[in-house]
């Protein structure tokens, strides 16, 4: 099996780019624009941790209410448009035709932030329904389910379609994301809100969707991109392509059964737990390979793309490990419940993630728009904000979390000595997020900059790989 | 994975086998616990909970008080739980079995309420109305749920002991009432036999710990 993309070899610009230049452009604004609108809210929610005060007569801006905006608003706001546009975009290249049915595309786009639009209102104004990653009201949940899968239809129709037979790893990663997230995303809304489980059942599969829509559906959406950049820049193949089919089945088969690790020692039968720490023992596996396969990342230098890229496989890898030591039961009576389980998400979703999809959407830019990146230094000071950001993020939460941990441990600590400890430590993960903030912003500008530009110069100049690239050398 | 069959297969058998495994097998366990009788009280546990508390379970999920509060106890020698005095015993499934929607939680930046109807500040209903109304170390204040108008006749009694413009008067609004009723309704105290915590040291030899 051949591992360089087959795109390779012609010219860098083609119809399966121009072609889909609105539909996809469509996705990627969208998500942007939740992007900075979910930092604000971050750091509004990071704010009211230390200052309670913080508009906290407005029953909108109470914490409960806006950290279920914030967490919506960045899934499926931002990582759901994001996502899907990268995957699309993937799936087209690879198949090798350009991506059929785009009007749906589009209605399916518009239907599926409109939606989002009504339940982000439903929440502030009290319909929430309380579910982590499961917060908007039930009347916009079948909505959502159809316009995921009319988005979805263009890259099913390109892998259905593919001129090649064989199949590689990005689309395995691409497809599997389109097809398990509306069977999860539905299996959820009945057992949770149109016929919840009874009692401490609703918990178990809150932790199953919650789990199963970060390693069915959005670590996928990232790996997909990884798999097809890296092999794509470096010019190097991948390793072991036996070994990454592998890796993949242990994601599907394993990762949603880890979600039982936030329940250790909670009302729900023990072998859950026990379940979860084995299941994250056996996903450390799938980790390890997608380290070992795409380290070209991490040696490549010149290109901007690939930092973004690499720096969010670290994060994913990283991730990974540190899950698994949570899931014991002698670390997760610290971390459980505090701040260290929020930092956790935070290395996974802005770190991971996001940082890979936003080295995608670097490199996919200029080739759906013919344009080359109007401002280099735009680029490199938002890679240097979101690692600033995430970094600093990441770390203080982490600091936090343990600071946290132990004081809850300790009986005699109060909850006010704990806000006093755990103060230096929010302190600085809002500054982190404010520098987050701030490069998304950058993101968010530069897009508009490159996607409303009127008169596109003549693809030619840039049909050479080198001037497409974000490079900075 | 030429075989796109095997591949669709692969994802579905995927998804299927985790729902499976976790959902129709905790089911399995828990789905058909009943309350427990108990003959000698002459009544059934976990009580059904009245109308003003379930409707103020759903105050407390509008206004996501889950994003800092637990609603369960871990067992004694699992984290200070019982040292905080938040419940005597670990939380059991059965406690949870008669609530609409379950709550809980992920995180502590507040104390947990497995248990609060049972705590001094939740006796007292007009003292925890106050706390809602009041701001309290972490906790912000949740004015929203009171209304502040003119005494027309006489003064309420429900009216809170706060400084208000002169012929005004702050009262709890029907939310407010309702999710004070909910809070102080937060008490599973009723000890099952699979509740009763286990004793790691009275184990014997020849005897399962």
């Amino acid at each position: 099996m051949t591992t360089v993309p087959p795109a390779a070899e012609t010219a860098e610009v083609t119809e399966i780019d121009s072609s889909a230049r609105c539909s996809l452009l469509l996705l990627l604004t969208c998500a942007a624009l939740w992007l900075v609108l979910s930092g604000v809210l971050a750091v509004v929610n990071l704010v009211q941790l230390t200052t309670p005060t913080f508009l906290a007569d407005c029953p909108i801006f109470t914490y409960g209410r806006s950290s279920a905006l914030q967490q919506s608003i960045f899934v499926y706001g931002w990582a759901a448009n994001s996502g899907l546009a990268v995957a699309l975009w993937i799936l087209a290249r690879l198949g090798g035709e350009p991506l059929r049915s785009l009007n749906w595309l589009k209605a399916g786009t518009v239907f599926w932030n409109i939606a989002l639009v009504v339940g982000l209102v439903g929440i502030a104004s009290g319909d929430g329904t309380s579910n982590a990653w499961l917060h908007l009201p039930r009347y916009v949940l079948p909505v959502m389910v159809v316009a995921y899968g009319v988005i979805a239809m263009p890259g099913v129709l390109a892998w259905t379609g593919r001129r090649s037979p064989m199949t590689f790893a990005a689309q395995w990663y691409a497809v599997a994301a389109l097809f398990l997230f509306p069977w999860l995303f539905s299996a959820a809304q009945m057992m949770l809100v149109f016929a919840p489980e009874r009692g401490v059942l609703q918990a178990l599969v809150a932790g199953w969707f919650v789990q199963g829509a970060w390693t069915l559906w959005l670590a996928p959406l990232a790996l997909a991109p990884a798999y097809y950049l890296v092999p794509k820049i470096t010019g190097r193949i991948i390793p072991s392509y036996d070994f990454a089919s592998l890796s993949f089945w242990t994601l599907l088969f394993v990762g949603a059964w880890t979600g039982g690790r936030h329940l250790i020692g909670g009302p729900v039968p023990a072998w859950i737990a026990t379940i979860a720490v084995v299941s994250c023992a056996l996903l450390l596996f799938h980790y390890i390979v997608v380290g070992v396969n795409l380290r070209a990342a991490f040696s490549a230098n010149g290109s901007t793309v690939l930092r973004f890229v690499a720096f969010g496989l670290g994060a994913y890898v990283l991730g990974g490990f540190i899950d698994a030591a949570t899931a014991m039961r002698s670390v997760a009576v610290v971390t459980q419940f505090t701040h260290f389980s929020t930092a956790q998400s935070q290395l996974a979703l802005n770190g991971a993630f996001s940082m890979v999809v936003f080295g995608a959407i670097y490199f996919l830019g200029p080739r759906i728009t013919g344009r080359a990146w109007p401002s280099l230094g735009l680029i490199r000071a938002h890679y240097a904000a979101a690692v600033i950001g995430v970094t600093g993020l990441v770390l203080a939460l982490f600091g936090a979390g343990w600071v946290q941990g132990h004081d809850l441990n300790d009986a005699t600590v109060s909850f006010a000595t704990m806000a006093a400890h755990t103060r230096p430590w929010l302190l600085a993960a809002t500054a982190a997020q404010a520098v987050l903030l701030f490069g998304n912003l950058l993101l968010a500008a530069h897009l508009f900059w490159i996607g409303l530009a009127k008169s596109a110069p003549a693809t030619g100049l840039f049909q050479s790989a080198p001037t497409m690239e974000a490079s900075v050398s | 994975m030429k075989n796109g069959f095997t591949y669709f297969l692969g994802l579905f058998l995927a998804l299927a086998l985790a729902w499976t495994g976790i959902v129709l097998g905790s089911h399995a366990q828990l789905g058909r616990l009943s309350p427990y009788f108990d003959e000698n009280e002459g009544k059934a546990f976990p009580e059904r909970m009245a109308g003003i508390a379930a409707r103020g379970q759903l105050v407390y999920q509008d206004l996501g008080c889950a994003a800092c509060h637990t609603q369960q106890v871990r067992r004694p020698d699992f984290g200070s739980d019982k040292a905080r005095g938040w419940g005597d015993r670990q939380s059991v499934a059965r406690d949870y079995i008669s609530q609409a929607h379950v709550q809980l939680g992920d995180s502590r930046i507040g104390p947990d309420l497995a248990n609060f109807g049972a705590r001094p500040l939740a006796v007292d209903p007009d003292r925890l109305t106050q706390y809602l109304y009041d701001q309290h170390g972490g906790m912000p204040s949740y004015r929203f749920l009171f209304d502040e108008r003119k005494i027309t006749g006489e003064r309420s009694a429900k009216a809170l002991k706060v400084a208000a413009p002169a012929g005004t008067e702050v009262v709890p609004t029907h939310r407010a009432e309702a999710l004070v009723a909910y809070l102080q309704s937060l008490n599973n105290v009723y000890e099952y036999p699979e509740a009763r915590p286990v004793e790691p040291a009275a184990a014997k030899e020849g005897e399962h710990k």
